[in-house]
């Protein structure tokens, strides 16, 4: 088991260089640079904009620039934010714990809701319940994100029932700590829905479909057979075998944990990691890319490594290693 | 019946949610804020005059954009300058009605029979925002911070570039902007509350432009500056963390700031401005300013009543103007902006990566030929782009100076009313031929080029819209290429390689000379022909020699004469066609009391002043 993690991070190196590697040379071909905004501004004396090129390395190459990057990130530095004057791993933390919490509380509950009623669409397939999720669950699809996140603003400031955008309300610093936990729920609730109704339907999708595979199965029917209740061949016996191929995008979602809530989180003003790289790239401040750009690639790794392991560890017929 | 739940982990796992939830609401643990000394009012305060006040209130506002740092010596942004601009404080600064430089932390100051020599005197007693005093050590030490050296540690000598200028520690804009023609004004302490700066050359903007830089507190960032660290001081962690440690000489300090959400503002207990009864100012208790992601939000939550004051985009005016009755606001029309928006073609002769000219010739040299840009200019209907573009909430715009900047407008300049006959006419005139309605030179090449813009820029687009009609109805065709704006900016500033582009300009310094790198033929932004080794033309010339002569003369008068006389010639030359100048609006909330907007000053000049009653 060991080997095999150690095997997964070790893939993971060849796999930073190349993305970092395209990510440095689209950059470069992108039309402008950091300074181009200053460039255009009347009251800035050409001599600042020099010395700054120069202190940036922005006068050279960008194979040579990448080179020097790589130097610094390979001795623990991943670089200054050219915009904020800060460590990027600094910017980065400032930003990480709100979109960590709205990815969470998105995951959580698409998870949450996306299972039972999956397992229920399909014990009673046929019946209005499912024709109703199913219909539901098809719109749902077809519905973009940032556009239900653009309902959802509308639908906000329509009713005001909800908070317009931002994470707390204004006098959230002068509140007690139970009003904090129930403000921040509240500014939760539509960035929740517009990340994760899309994902609700399809993992529903996904479920049913399996547990009817799974219901039809042969030990499911001996288990029948020999007398156990129906609740408790579905809940245990085919739910857990239903669950299997759903692991695997369980990978997949959790690499989208801190960079997957990008669009809602402009549209809906959330002041998360999106919000920070979207403005990056904007302003092309490099190393902060670079960086939101690595930890996208890492996530997608560990998401797989914990999805092989769970796996693993639900599924007793995969080995991750071939026995000796 | 269901088995027992079979995962202990998953409890375990629930548990750690719910930490770490409560984790994110507290946040980090901060250090608390040392107690703050309130120091007795100055001797030398500022007393203001307007009606007194009630304090205690709370003023909520939103801004379009976060801001990246709070350190003035590395900030770009507009927002940013707002938000140091209230923490910060200079020597001098601009009365909001006149125009003219008025005291500041300095409370006199005098010029020397030379004007070489600018003495400033301090006010006595001032403090920043934790009691420590205020004397001409910080404004030695900003302006040193400026100027400090990169020193060979061999031999203790200044290092020196390729160019062989002197390379500064800490390259800010300051450091080059406050030179004057290449060379550091020199500044001295006279005594703990005089300071005297002395320039290489008479330089008729110092007042201005010198005592009005920000004043750095010494002692809170020597340390920074020894260490070499003074740049990444007053980042937004430091602004985050310790709040309290960005020391503060103006009528606010920072309480909080969450990125991408709000910034809070405290009174700064130490201010040194009183009301006319003696009571120190400000009068507002905090201000919360909510970070909203443009200006459009911006303005949406001033129209439901959520702020206080706002400045409102010209094509946002109708419907904010709607819910004047239902949330107590009021708008008020501050005639026109100091921005402008205008068309150039470009002049300047570039060979592309081929090798081939960038524009063809015959089209160059129609853009040379200012009897062309006349005509093009007589052929726009700046009515018609007022009207139809920004529905009359916008200004005719004749020449380089907004009508706002009063002093400095030239009234008498050549016009253009839109006269597309006469266009038509002076295009006839300099040999070109009609041909079924569109006009062809006399190779018969066809009156064709194409106008580039910013794309986001939604305004500018439909100005570029309105332009190509305008054109066309005179037999011109033009065509539109509307580009994100870094390529716009790298071929103005760069490539060259385009043939007319639409741009507008933000206000700048309220100083003739601040423009020198537009109007002067060697500067960066000179857009129709930058950066020239000589002037290309006659006119040009004559435009640096005047632009020269209001650098070196501070005689208002003859200042006055010779940048009315840059104005003439634009005007007469037409290098770059002026369409419109947009008007500025402003809304405040009824409740508030003291305001008093004014054209230059706009809502917040006398922030410290303004007081509300109290809620029913």
């Amino acid at each position: 088991m060991i080997a095999f993690i150690l095997r997964r991070f070790l893939a993971m190196i060849p796999l930073i260089f190349g993305i970092t590697l395209l990510a440095f040379a689209l950059m470069s071909l992108a039309p402008g640079d950091f300074l181009t905004p200053v460039r255009a501004q009347r009251d800035v004396p050409p001599e600042l904009i020099d010395a700054i090129e120069k202190s940036f390395g922005l006068d050279q190459a960008w194979y040579v620039q990448y080179v020097k990057w790589l130097g610094n990130v390979f001795s623990g530095n991943l670089g200054h934010s050219w915009t904020y004057k800060l460590p990027v791993t600094d910017l980065i933390g400032q930003r990480l714990w709100a979109t960590f919490l709205l990815s969470l509380s998105a995951f959580s509950f698409a998870w949450c809701l996306a299972i039972p009623l999956g397992v229920l669409t399909a014990i009673y397939r046929g019946s209005l319940l499912d024709r109703v999720v199913s219909f539901l669950a098809y719109s749902a699809l077809s519905i973009p994100e940032f556009f239900l996140a653009l309902l959802l603003v509308f639908f906000a400031a329509q009713t005001g029932l909800f908070p317009l955008g931002g994470a707390t309300s204004i006098d959230y610093d002068y509140m007690s700590l139970s009003e904090q936990f129930w403000d921040r729920a509240r500014h939760l609730v539509l960035p929740t829905l517009a990340l994760s109704i899309g994902s609700i339907a399809s993992i529903l999708r996904i479920m049913r479909a399996n547990f009817l595979d799974v219901m039809a199965a042969d030990f499911v029917r001996t288990a029948r057979a020999k007398g156990l209740s129906a609740v408790r061949v579905n809940a245990l016996h085919v739910t857990r075998n239903a669950l299997n191929p759903l692991i695997s995008s369980f990978g997949f979602a959790f690499s989208g944990l801190l960079s997957g809530a990008l669009m809602v989180e402009i549209v809906l003003q959330y002041p998360g990691l999106g919000q920070l790289m979207y403005q990056s790239i904007l302003r092309e401040d490099q190393f902060v890319v670079l960086a939101s750009v690595m930890l996208g690639c890492v996530m997608l790794v560990l998401g797989n490594l914990i999805a092989d392991i769970l796996l693993a560890w639900s599924d007793p017929r995969i080995r991750l290693e071939k026995k000796q | 019946m269901l088995p027992p739940f079979p995962y202990p982990q998953v409890k375990c796992l629930l548990a750690a949610l719910s930490a770490l939830w409560l984790l994110a609401c507290g946040g980090p643990p901060e250090p608390e804020a040392p107690a703050l000394v309130v120091q007795p009012i100055p001797a030398d305060a500022l007393s203001v005059q307007q009606p007194v006040g009630v304090p205690g209130a709370t003023l909520i506002e939103t801004v379009a954009g976060d801001l990246a740092t709070f350190n003035p010596l590395v900030n770009e942004s507009a927002t940013g300058s707002a938000v140091i601009g209230r923490l910060l404080d200079s020597l001098v600064t601009l009365d909001p009605d006149s125009g003219e430089v008025i005291p500041n932390l300095a409370h006199t100051w005098e010029i020397s029979e030379d004007q070489l020599q600018y003495t400033f005197f301090l006010r006595k007693g001032v403090c920043w925002s934790d009691g420590h005093a205020f004397t001409a050590d910080d404004v030695v030490f900003t302006w040193n911070a400026f100027f400090a050296k990169k020193l060979d540690p061999a031999t203790g000598q200044p290092l020196l570039d390729e160019q062989g200028r002197p390379q500064y520690r800490y390259n800010t804009r300051a450091t080059f902007s406050q030179q004057i023609n290449g060379q550091e004004p020199i500044i001295e302490k006279l005594d703990a509350h005089t300071v005297r700066f002395t320039t290489p050359e008479v330089y008729a903007p110092f007042l201005l432009f010198g005592g009005g830089q920000s004043i750095l507190p010494k002692h809170a960032l020597q340390t920074a500056f020894e260490d070499g660290s003074l740049l990444d001081q007053w980042s937004l962690e430091t602004a985050i963390k310790q709040p309290w440690s960005l020391v503060s000489l103006n009528a606010f300090t920072l309480e909080a700031y969450r990125p991408g959400e709000r910034m809070v503002l405290k009174r700064n207990p130490n201010y040194w401005k009183v009301d006319s009864q003696g009571q120190r100012l400000p009068y507002i208790e905090r201000i919360i300013t909510k970070i909203v992601q443009d200006v459009n939000s911006s303005n949406i939550a001033f129209a439901q009543g959520l702020t206080d004051i706002e400045s409102i985009a010209p094509d946002n005016v109708a419907w904010v103007k709607r819910g004047e009755q239902a949330y107590d606001y009021k708008l008020l029309d501050m005639g026109p902006s100091s921005s402008t928006n205008f068309i150039w073609f470009n002049q300047k002769e570039v060979k592309n990566a081929a090798g081939e000219a960038a524009i063809p010739e015959h089209r160059l040299a129609w853009f040379r030929d200012a009897r062309f840009r006349r005509a093009i200019s007589y052929g726009i209907d700046r009515e018609g782009i007022i009207q139809g573009v920004y529905f009359n909430r916008a200004h005719r715009l004749d020449g380089y100076v907004s009508p706002k900047r009063k002093f400095w407008y030239n009234p008498a300049i050549r016009t253009y009313p839109y006269q597309p006959q006469k266009a038509r006419q002076l295009l006839l005139d300099m040999g070109f031929q009609d041909r079924d309605g569109r006009l062809y030179d006399a190779a018969g090449h066809p009156l064709q080029f194409s106008l580039m813009t910013n794309s986001n820029n939604g305004l500018r687009v439909e100005m570029a819209t309105v332009f190509k009609e305008n054109m066309a109805a005179i037999g011109v065709s033009v065509d539109l290429q509307f580009l994100d704006f870094n390529t716009l900016v790298t071929k103005i500033s760069g490539t060259s390689d385009y043939e007319a582009c639409m741009l507008g300009l933000g206000g700048g310094a309220p100083d003739p000379y601040a423009g020198k790198d537009i109007l002067m033929s060697g500067g960066r932004l000179h857009f129709w022909n930058p950066q020239q080794a000589e002037p290309a033309t006659a006119w040009e010339a004559r435009i640096d020699e005047l632009m020269r002569s209001i650098g070196r003369h501070t005689d208002v008068e003859r200042r006055k004469a010779d940048y009315f006389e840059v104005q003439a010639i634009l005007a007469e030359q037409q290098p770059m066609i002026f369409l419109v100048s947009p008007k500025d609006f402003v809304g405040y909330r009824t409740a508030w009391h003291n305001i008093r907007p004014t054209p230059l000053g706009g809502i917040t000049w006398n922030l410290e002043s303004l007081w509300r009653t109290a809620e029913p």
